[in-house]
Parts: C-alpha cells; structure tokens; sequence
C-alpha cells in the first residue's frame, strides 16, 4: 500500500474510533503499534514500561480520536506526538537516572536517522525537514535528533554531550530558530 | 523559556512550543505549557508546526512488534462500560485500614513491608492454621506482562477479607494502585478498592463481591490517578493480573 493511501485507511480508521468502534482501534493498533513501541521503547528504554506506555497511549487514542483533525495533522504524526508525550512524562516520573551513554556529535549523526534507503521513503514534508537540518551546524543538528528521539531534559543532553548546560542550550535553541526559518522559506 | 539575552520575546513562544515537542523540558515546564495551549492559540499553532515536523525524526527509530499480549490488555479497557452509578467504595478509606489479619497470626506489619514472594510462602502457613475454613483457602499471584509476580493475594479464613502483599519492588510511581475483582463469567472490572506497592493491606470485600471471589475469577491491578479510578473503571494501565486459586 502506498504512503496516501495508508494513510487515507488510518484517518478513516480514527474516524470510526471516534465514533466508538473498537474494531477500527483495532486496525489503528495493527498499523501502528509497532512504531509507536519503537518510539516508546527508544525513550524508556525499558520494555515493561514502553509497554505500560503504549497501553496508554491507545487508550488515550480510544478517548481522544474526536480531537484528531486530519485538516491540520497527519494521522501517523498525531499518534507519534500522543506517544513521544506519554514517553516523556513516564521517563520524567521514573526519574530512574539512566546511565547514559555519552555521545559525540559524530556518533549522533551516524545513528540511523537519515540513512540513505530510509530517504527513499520519506514524504515531501520529512525529506524537507532532512535537508534543513543538514544546513544547521553538526553538533547543533546532532544534539536535536538526540533529544527528540531520547526525550531527554537540557540538562541530560549537556551531560552526554560533556559540554555546560549554557552552551547545550544555545545548541539547540540556535537550531531551533534556524530550523524554523528553514520549514518556513 | 528562553534565558538567553540574544533570543527576543517575540522567538520565545516559538521556542518554548519547539522545547516542548522536543522534550527537552521538566515535567512543570512541561504542565505549564499544555495549561496554556487550552487558552493560548498561537502557541497551540506553534506546537502543532513542530509536532507536524519534527515528527519525521521519528522515522529514524525502528518498529518493533509489541507483545501480542498488550493489545488483549488494551481491548480489556476499552470494553469496561460507562461508569456504574454507586460510588467506588474507596471513598471508606477506613476499610483498608485495619490489620487485625497480619495481628492474629503474630506477623508484623513493618515485617511484611520488606516481604518478598517469601510472604506468599508465610502467608500460606498463616491461613492453614486459621481457625478451620469452609472452604480451602483461595489466592492468587498477580504477575506483571513479563510474568513476574507483582503481587500476591489471599482471601482471609473469614471469607469477607482479601489481604494483598507486594512481591516485587515497584518503581516509586506517584500514582494509585487500584485492585479490580472480574468475577467468573463477568466482563466488568470491580473495584475492591486502592492498594499499597510497599507494604501488605486487608481490604474489606462486601458481601454481594465476596460471594464472586471464587476459583478462576480474575484479579488486577491498575495504576490509577491519586485517589483511586475517576470513572469507576480502569483507567490507567493493568500491571498486574492473575486468577484465584485453591491452595
């Protein structure tokens, strides 16, 4: 099946949650749990609390499907956003201090992210964002991959990154802003 | 929020909303932000641009099947009906309060609170030598999705008691641990009422629910907001579950 078309399914199926199918939950949950355990799991780093997370995260679809609106948010993104926040909360409350691998800004971009096969299949929108954070500095684009896929406070990625908390922030905030001007041109 | 002189006011919401999906910020700063996005549109704008975008970072992370388990877990939720009319009996704090169980076979409560699955063995010791049962003595082990034991539950000699002891330490979770009864042949979670992850407590049952305690019936726990379930059922996720059985 192609991109539109999966997605066109997945905003039908919502459609139909809203309306209180647990059929249609049913198929949300077949064509994205594996992602969203992925993006859960990538954050906890614990599989019985991803799992715990991505129950939730469900739930909270089942209750709040009403709210999607396909006019302003792709489908798989609305449910990426639910997951990543549900995530994040959960690591927040753990506060279980993870011992983090410390990383350089080099071992961050070689993470799998924009690997070549993957930018094949990227949408138009992904593709852009891609190119935008290729034009920021390295570390800067480095320290907001890893932030966005680890869920981690200013504070953890200062302490990965062995630079001072000032200098994390001025990273990723400078980022931010040219990445913002770059999606907008 | 930015601290940095040479960021202006005017890119401080558009920060703060990309701070925000980023997940760089602490639980408060966190609350803070989704407070204003009820009453704040343009920030509520601002963070669904970033969402929208910076959601194809997520395609770098790999998909992994979930347990087939969780989606069981999940539909058990969802098909609790509306909220029953009577209120949920955890308004009676005071029901789960008395230990006169743990006091009538000399076990110390503050013992109990360190008790492991150690305690299922004592516990078994403890109700075979209760004054004599009408019926074998019924408990359970509540495991977790990964089949560890979480908690392990009894029903006292008296028939009218469920004692509930931690087997495993749980992480600090800040939110309610609610025991639920779905009797045999029922589909409806009943809630017995909150329990304790550090230490063991004797919940009351009353009698229309004790006569459901019986063999193969199912007990779980979920976590549930401070309080207890708002809506009577659960809300939150099932951490632990088992089904009674005779000793």
């Amino acid at each position: 099946m192609d991109a539109d078309a999966s997605r066109r399914q997945l905003v039908a199926a919502l459609a139909r949650v809203a309306g209180g199918d647990r059929r249609a939950l049913r198929i949300v949950y077949q064509d994205t749990s594996a992602k969203l355990f992925g993006v859960c799991l990538r954050i906890l780093n614990d599989r019985g609390e991803a799992e715990d997370v991505l129950q939730e995260v469900y739930v909270t679809v089942w209750r709040k499907a009403a709210t999607f609106d396909p006019t302003r948010a792709s489908p798989i993104t609305w449910l990426v956003a639910i997951a990543r926040n549900r995530a994040i909360d959960r690591l927040r409350v753990t506060a279980v201090s993870r011992r983090m691998e410390p990383i350089e800004a080099a071992d961050a971009v070689s993470d799998p992210a924009p690997a070549a096969l993957e930018r094949v299949e990227l949408s138009q929108q992904h593709a852009r964002l891609a190119g935008c954070l290729e034009e920021l500095e390295q570390r800067h684009s480095a320290a907001i991959r890893a932030a966005f896929l680890d869920g981690t406070t200013y504070e953890e990625m200062a302490e990965r990154m062995r630079v001072p908390l000032g200098t994390m922030k001025s990273w990723i905030r400078r980022g931010l802003l040219k990445l913002r001007a770059c999606l907008e041109a | 929020m930015s601290d940095d002189p040479t960021i202006g006011p005017a890119e401080g919401n558009q920060l703060l909303a990309a701070e925000y999906v980023l997940g760089v910020l602490g639980t408060e700063e966190r609350r803070d932000v989704e407070r204003r996005l009820a009453r704040e549109p343009a920030l509520a704008r601002e963070v669904a641009f970033w969402e929208e975008r910076l959601g194809g970072l997520a395609d770098a992370v790999a998909p992994v099947p979930p347990p087939p388990q969780l989606w069981s877990r999940i539909n058990a939720v969802i098909s609790v009906p509306p909220p029953p009319v009577a209120a949920p009996r955890r308004s009676r704090p005071s029901l789960w309060q008395s230990l006169e169980f743990w006091r009538t076979f000399g076990i110390g409560a503050g013992a109990l609170a360190t008790a492991s699955i150690a305690g299922l063995t004592y516990l078994g010791v403890g109700l075979s030598t209760a004054p004599p049962p009408r019926a074998p003595p019924l408990m359970a082990t509540l495991g977790g999705a990964a089949g560890q034991p979480n908690f392990v539950a009894a029903i006292t000699a008296t028939g009218d008691g469920l004692v509930v002891v931690p087997a495993a330490l749980l992480t600090n979770d800040p939110r309610a641990f609610e025991l639920w009864l779905i009797p045999v042949g029922e589909t409806t979670p009943r809630s017995l009422g909150l329990i304790e992850p550090g230490q063991p407590i004797k919940l009351t049952i009353p009698p229309d629910l004790a006569a459901r305690l019986t063999p193969d019936a199912t007990l779980a726990v979920s976590l549930e907001p401070p309080g207890g379930s708002p809506t009577g059922a659960p809300t939150g996720p099932v951490i632990a579950a088992g089904k009674l059985a005779s000793l």
